[in-house]
């Protein structure tokens, strides 16, 4: 069976920089991949270059449809869903809003309304800020309030951009347990990117490890944390 | 007392028009982060279209609503058309354009209509009304209410709809709106048109009080510009109430400060531009820009 998510060879860049030189890798359909790597290795890149927020050449096919020359808004319709670096939270808005541009494409009423109730009860702090700007929001809720979002997107594939940076350990492990969730009780395939390598194996059936733009170690993700060789030089624990 | 409120009611009035344009003004700012100087042209031509609509029979009730309409797809074509290519441009080159739009869309309309002042329909009668002892003319009861409807259902549109939601998002956060599906580059062009079809508003509600001629928006641009600096140029709120405000100042100093009588009110509404910005350059609405270095 072809993969949910497949990369072939892909090259990427920004402008004379190049940072990604042929990288190839799948995500299964309901699976946990996790995507490891130094700062400056291409993480953030590859989950760029699958929504296009950067040029690519190579093949990059969802569900065995090339993505080549989609915009951003064709992929992301397409039903996969980008929590970017940084989160983006519109911060001029407030909580609901932001929570209502991951359904606005929805046109299954009755469904969005049971997926808000759930949202909730995964996150039932952004149930009480729901009136309020997303900007009075802590690092760690606007973190929840990104992963809501792209929840309500009901997205078969999610792509998670270090959900973990800049959060207390706690929080951290609170986001992770709804991932997990999220993973299991929805079957929402997850493309995951984090520093945090142990938190990320653990969570994940497969890994990627990139070195400076190419994939230097892969495998299952129990394998790779037993080694203790990938573990001392690319993993750091 | 009499003639404050008289003064007041005028103001009011004036500051509907000048609100009207600074919001088109604003639209453009939030969406591209531009002050798009050719607002007052584009209003003054969709003027002349009612104009001509009128002209050929069409009832004033039909031919407002009618140039509003024809208003945002002009506006949604320029953007398409005229602005698309240079998109991504420095804002600075984007300035130019504009500037250079002003100029086409006011030679065009000299072209088309003519430079003699045209006696434009006003649909409200110019007799007065006694409120509380004032006499308030029905002309400019007129013009607020009818700036009241169209700015609220401005208002409805972008904070009650989901449309209006995503041109908020797009113009905010373009590159985290486009991963949430959002179409930018047409909010963009929806943001042109809208602007459009207000500033046109205006256009409309001012011709009946100057003449209708092709320069006819070049100083109502100044108290727009005014009236958005002093609401905080990204506030749409802003807008209407730095509108509003400045149309009752000018009146106000016009009539009670001596030196300035008719001829110096758009000395005020200058004072109050550079006033803003060196007191509140953020303008009574504007929240500070913090800016990442």
């Amino acid at each position: 069976m072809a993969a949910l998510l497949e990369l072939e060879e892909v090259r990427a860049g920004y402008g004379q920089t190049s940072v990604l030189h042929g990288v190839s890798m799948s995500v299964e359909e309901g699976q946990i991949v996790s995507l490891l790597g130094a700062n400056g290795a291409g993480k953030t890149t590859t989950l760029r270059s699958i929504t296009g927020g950067v040029r690519w050449t190579g093949d990059i096919r969802y569900s065995g449809r090339s993505l080549k020359r989609l915009s951003t808004e064709d992929v992301v319709r397409c039903g996969i869903a980008h929590v970017p670096e940084g989160r983006g939270i519109l911060t001029e808005l407030t909580v609901d809003e932001n929570l209502r541009l991951g359904s606005h494409l929805r046109k299954d009423g009755s469904d969005v309304r049971k997926d808000y109730d759930r949202v909730f009860e995964y996150f039932p702090v952004l149930r009480d800020r729901r009136r309020l700007s997303a900007s009075t929001l802590s690092g760690g809720e606007q973190q929840m309030l990104a992963v809501a979002r792209a929840l309500l997107m009901r997205p078969r594939l999610m792509l998670l951009d270090e959900p973990s940076l800049g959060l207390a350990p706690i929080v951290v492990r609170a986001i992770f347990e709804i991932i997990r969730t999220i993973n299991q009780a929805d079957g929402v395939a997850i493309f995951l990117v984090e520093q945090n390598a142990r938190l990320a194996l653990e969570i994940s059936s497969h890994a990627y490890v990139l070195e400076v733009g190419r994939v230097a170690v892969s495998g299952a993700s129990s394998e790779l944390m037993g080694k203790e060789s990938v573990r001392r030089s690319y993993l750091g624990y | 007392m009499q003639e404050f409120i008289q003064l007041l009611v005028s103001g009011l009035a004036n500051g509907g028009i000048f609100a009207s344009l600074a919001l088109a003004l604003v639209l453009i700012y939030n969406a591209m982060g531009l002050v798009n100087f050719a607002q007052g042209e584009m209003a003054m031509f969709a003027t002349f279209i009612a104009f001509t609509l009128i002209g050929r029979g069409f009832n004033y009730w039909i031919a407002f609503p009618l140039t509003l309409v024809i208003a945002f797809a002009g506006g949604v074509l320029i953007e398409r058309v005229v602005i698309r290519p240079v998109e991504r441009a420095p804002v600075l080159t984007l300035v130019i354009v504009t500037l250079g739009l002003a100029t086409l869309v006011n030679g065009t309309a000299g072209f088309l209509f003519g430079y003699e002042p045209r006696v434009f329909p006003s649909p409200f009668s110019v007799r007065t009304v006694n409120i509380i002892g004032a006499f308030v003319s029905y002309r400019d009861l007129g013009v607020i209410a009818t700036s009241a409807v169209v700015l609220v259902l401005i208002y409805v549109l972008l904070q009650r709809t989901t449309l209006g939601l995503t041109m908020r998002a797009a113009a905010h956060h373009p590159e985290a709106s486009r991963l949430l599906g959002v179409r930018v580059s047409w909010m963009l062009a929806l943001g042109w048109g809208l602007a459009s079809a207000v500033g046109a508003l205006s256009g409309i509600m001012v011709a009946p009080v100057l003449v209708l001629e092709p320069n006819l928006m070049q100083t109502i641009i100044i108290y727009a510009f005014a009236a958005a600096v002093l609401g905080g140029i990204e506030s749409p709120l802003g807008a209407v109430v730095g509108g509003l405000i400045v149309g009752v100042t000018v009146n106000l100093a016009g009539a009670y400060i001596p030196f300035v009588g008719g001829d110096l009110q758009l000395a005020v509404a200058l004072a109050i531009i550079v006033g803003v910005l060196v007191i509140k350059p953020n303008g009574l609405f504007g929240r500070a820009s913090v800016r990442n270095v």
